[in-house]
């Protein structure tokens, strides 16, 4: 018996959508667009710190470690500091070593680093013919200020002189000949190398003073092992998560004082805060018009169907079982549109991480199970709202007409 | 008679009207609300990322970024290049100036404090201006350094505060010095006792300077009306390849295209038109500020155009969704102006018109919610308001029609079809 019941409910839920083919299909439709938007919005809302996060990263670094004291910072320190602020977060690590030398005469710095990690960090360098790499180590860029200064263009190549590791720079005598001083010059003491422009370097800023070259290249010139004079890291994180990290930071090496660029920090605090809450208000607007919507549309559908009801309580069907239908109804067509509508949102949000950012987005799974419980909430709601009225009419009242 | 059935069913179907207008008012505000908000939010963002500071700096076109490496520029005589005073204010004369939200000159020093030698930067920390256009003009370092204002320690010095200097971190730490010392400051045989009103962490080199106006840096130094640098921030276009091109030589460019460029807001135009009222001067684009504001902006912009057009094709879709629905549900009614003699013509008439007039009264709603929420969100957001772009009307208004003749697209499709015999038998 009850087992029939069951059957008979079934067949009038389904046979109730199936011979109603046309409104299921416009029912689902406003289900799956609120249920896109929502997923949609709600996935791009949670994704948008990480993803503009990085963009951020665009300022360039924003910790700087310095060696504390006349210690210098060596590859294994690297290695830690890399180890302490997680691979993933790390946009950029550039490590540098000044190097002061002679061009004509003239005292200028090289800034030996890791090029391919600089160009990570300064995505905002504006490279004039290329950019520097360790596979070709005679090939450096210039700035800008020393480009003009030294009339170098792309291609040209200069000498550079300067002290070895370990010796004391002599200053030229005034009593030996030119002879003599360019043996000094070119001396035991001394290093000379030939190197040629691939790029020069416009920041608007102190960059545009110096050489860059690769490190390595620079210590094999210089005689010794490296020997880091700050290391500049892009490292996605706000101004709290970077106090953690400095902190972290300072307990793990004590030889290294790290410290956060409270200018960039904060600033992304501020921009990304305001940014954040862009999204966020402009997602709930959304969502409450989109809901509201989706209820109207709901409920303009059942409406019509008072007199189908009236019928079915007029030839013997108690409320409890009405409602139950319409119930079980709502939760179908819910569950229906809300899933096509999440996996719709997720693409949305896919095409939209890509097209913005560039990168794939992270899909926030408690989003699916959240979108479709609140869709079938709505959908049972809007069903069963404006047919309670029509339970307390008298069937026969409905039936004529009125 | 067409009219008189429009009005009665306008008013006899209320409620089914109403509907129809009310899932209009919600679309239309939407997308108004949405539109009205990605077309000001570039503006909005531009003025949040100002908090990165100058993106513009003014020097001397002799003095030359190196001296700055060697720490050779101050007091050794190496520059003695300088701007004028008198040209900082004419920054807001230039085209753009409406765009130069903030400026300060700053005047490179040093003194001897207590025996040591300390960098002694002098700016206008605050200054109030009338230009001769009779334009106000508030500015300052103050609106340049806003991440100073977190850990500061005392006051910011005020216009006419010559007494008083501001301390950074370092410096005050090495100097010994607190809030409400006073020093002697000390260069080439003139002294000068000042007050510290306030002290401040940079975070960078400013943490070891000491901060005073302008005016009694100058007096100090033997500088008077001197200044070494103008930082200039400013509301900019993000660069495209006319602006690259015209960055290297705006010689370059043809007499169109020279002209779009200098009436665009692009850095490089208005760093062509700064130089042309600062004497001496060189004025370069701080790539780290001005390149990655372009970043954020175009994608923050571009983000906005995705969610607005998400969120106008969701309402779109339901707007013509409804009204496929409550055509179809009105299918008896219809069916017997059908078994009356009405031809299909009239009949698709007759749904277009009340759909369209529905539509046209909850789109005027809709149109002046939707400014109300993006007020809202300008409000909530950015503290300002969001301008009105009238252009946004237009769109709306077309999309709305379309959207409600496509809406009622299948339901006049399915009337063709209806046979009124089966309708009003009531199937």
């Amino acid at each position: 018996m009850a087992n029939n019941r069951q059957k008979m409910y079934l067949r009038m839920v389904t046979s109730s959508l199936v011979r109603r083919a046309s409104r299921l299909i416009i029912a689902v439709l406003a289900v799956a667009i609120g249920a896109t938007i929502l997923s949609g919005l709600v996935t791009i809302y949670y994704d948008i710190p990480r993803q503009l996060g990085r963009e951020f990263r665009s300022y360039g670094a924003n910790l700087l470690l310095l060696p504390k004291g006349d210690a210098r910072i060596s590859r294994a320190d690297l290695k830690t500091v890399r180890e302490v602020l997680g691979d993933d977060r790390v946009v950029g690590m550039a490590p540098y070593r000044y190097q002061t030398v002679k061009i004509n005469e003239q005292p200028y710095i090289i800034a030996g680093t890791d090029l391919p990690e600089a160009k990570k960090n300064s995505p905002f360098w504006y490279v004039e013919g290329e950019w520097g790499s360790a596979s070709r180590p005679d090939h450096v860029m210039v700035g800008r200020e020393i480009a003009n200064t030294l009339n170098l263009s792309i291609g040209d190549s200069f000498k550079v002189l300067g002290v070895r590791f370990g010796h004391a720079a002599e200053a030229s005598a005034q009593d030996l000949s030119a002879q003599q001083n360019r043996v000094r010059d070119e001396g035991e003491q001394n290093f000379s190398a030939r190197l040629v422009v691939c790029g020069i370097v416009t920041t608007g800023g102190a960059e545009e003073g110096f050489i860059f070259a690769d490190v390595d290249m620079l210590d094999e010139l210089v005689g010794d092992r490296f020997r880091g004079d700050v290391v500049e890291c892009s490292v996605v994180a706000g101004a709290e998560e970077m106090e953690a990290l400095t902190a972290q930071l300072e307990s793990a090496l004590p030889g290294i004082q790290p410290r956060a660029v409270r200018r960039l920090t904060q600033s992304q605090d501020i921009v990304l805060g305001k940014l954040q809450s862009l999204v966020l208000l402009v997602t709930v607007v959304v969502l409450i018009i989109t809901m509201i919507s989706v209820s109207t549309t709901m409920m303009a559908m059942v409406a019509e169907r008072r007199r189908e009801i009236a019928l079915k309580k007029a030839l013997g069907a108690e409320n409890r079982f009405v409602i139950g239908e319409l119930l079980g109804e709502g939760v179908l067509l819910g569950v229906i549109g809300s899933a096509a509508g999440v996996f719709l949102g997720f693409e949305f949000a896919t095409r939209v991480s890509l097209n913005v950012f560039g990168r794939a987005i992270n899909f926030p799974w408690p989003v699916v199970p959240v979108t479709i419980v609140v869709f079938v909430a709505i959908t049972v709601l809007a069903s069963v709202l404006p047919v309670r009225k029509v339970m307390d009419i008298h069937p026969a009242i409905v039936l004529r007409g009125e | 008679m067409f009219w008189r059935m429009i009005l009665r069913t306008l008013v006899r179907q209320k409620s089914k009207m109403l509907m129809i207008a009310f899932t209009v008012v919600l679309g239309v505000s939407l997308s108004t609300a949405m539109m009205n908000v990605m077309l000001g939010v570039g503006d909005k963002v531009n003025r949040e990322l100002k908090v990165y500071g100058a993106n513009i700096t003014v020097r001397h076109k002799e003095a030359a970024l190196m001296n700055d490496l060697y720490g050779l520029s101050e007091g050794l005589g190496v520059t003695d290049k300088f701007l004028y005073e008198d040209d900082v204010l004419k920054l807001k004369s230039i085209f753009w100036g409406f765009n130069i939200i903030d400026f300060a000159p700053l005047l490179d020093g040093r003194a001897t404090v207590k025996g040591r030698e300390v960098p002694l930067v002098g700016t206008w920390v605050e200054r109030h201006a009338v230009l001769n256009t009779g334009e106000e003009v508030h500015t300052g370092l103050r609106s340049l350094r806003n991440w100073w204002q977190q850990g500061f320690v005392g006051d910011w010095l005020g216009e006419h505060d010559d007494d008083f200097v501001m301390a950074g971190s370092l410096a005050a730490q090495r100097l010994g010095l607190k809030v409400g010392d006073t020093l002697t400051l000390a260069h080439g045989g003139r002294q000068k006792r000042v007050t510290v009103k306030g002290i401040f962490t940079d975070g960078g080199a400013a943490d070891e300077q000491l901060l005073g106006t302008l005016k009694m840096v100058q007096e100090l130094m033997g500088l008077p009306g001197k200044v070494s640098k103008i930082e200039v921030s400013a509301l900019t276009t993000p660069d495209n390849d006319l602006a690259r091109k015209a960055a290297q030589d705006p010689r370059s460019l043809s007499p169109d295209e020279y002209e779009t460029w200098y009436c665009t807001a692009y850095v490089s135009a208005i760093c062509h038109q700064i130089q042309e009222v600062v004497r001496d001067g060189v004025a370069r684009p701080v790539r780290q500020v001005a390149e990655s504001e372009g970043t954020i902006l175009n994608k923050t912009t571009l983000l906005m155009v995705l969610i607005t057009i998400l969120s106008s094709i969701g309402s779109a879709l339901a707007i013509s969704n409804l009204i496929t629905a409550s055509v179809i549900e009105r299918s008896q009614e219809l069916g017997l102006l059908k078994a009356l003699g009405a031809h299909n013509w009239q009949i698709a008439l007759l749904v277009l018109v009340e759909v369209m007039l529905t539509g046209l009264a909850g789109g005027v709603f809709g149109y002046a919610l939707g400014i109300g929420f993006a007020q809202i969100v300008g409000q909530t957001v950015f503290g300002s308001y969001i301008e009105i772009a009238q252009m946004v009307i237009v769109i709306v208004a077309v999309i709305l029609f379309f959207v409600t003749l496509l809406g009622s697209v299948p339901a006049i499709r399915y009337l063709m079809n209806l046979k009124p015999t089966e309708v009003l038998h009531g199937k």
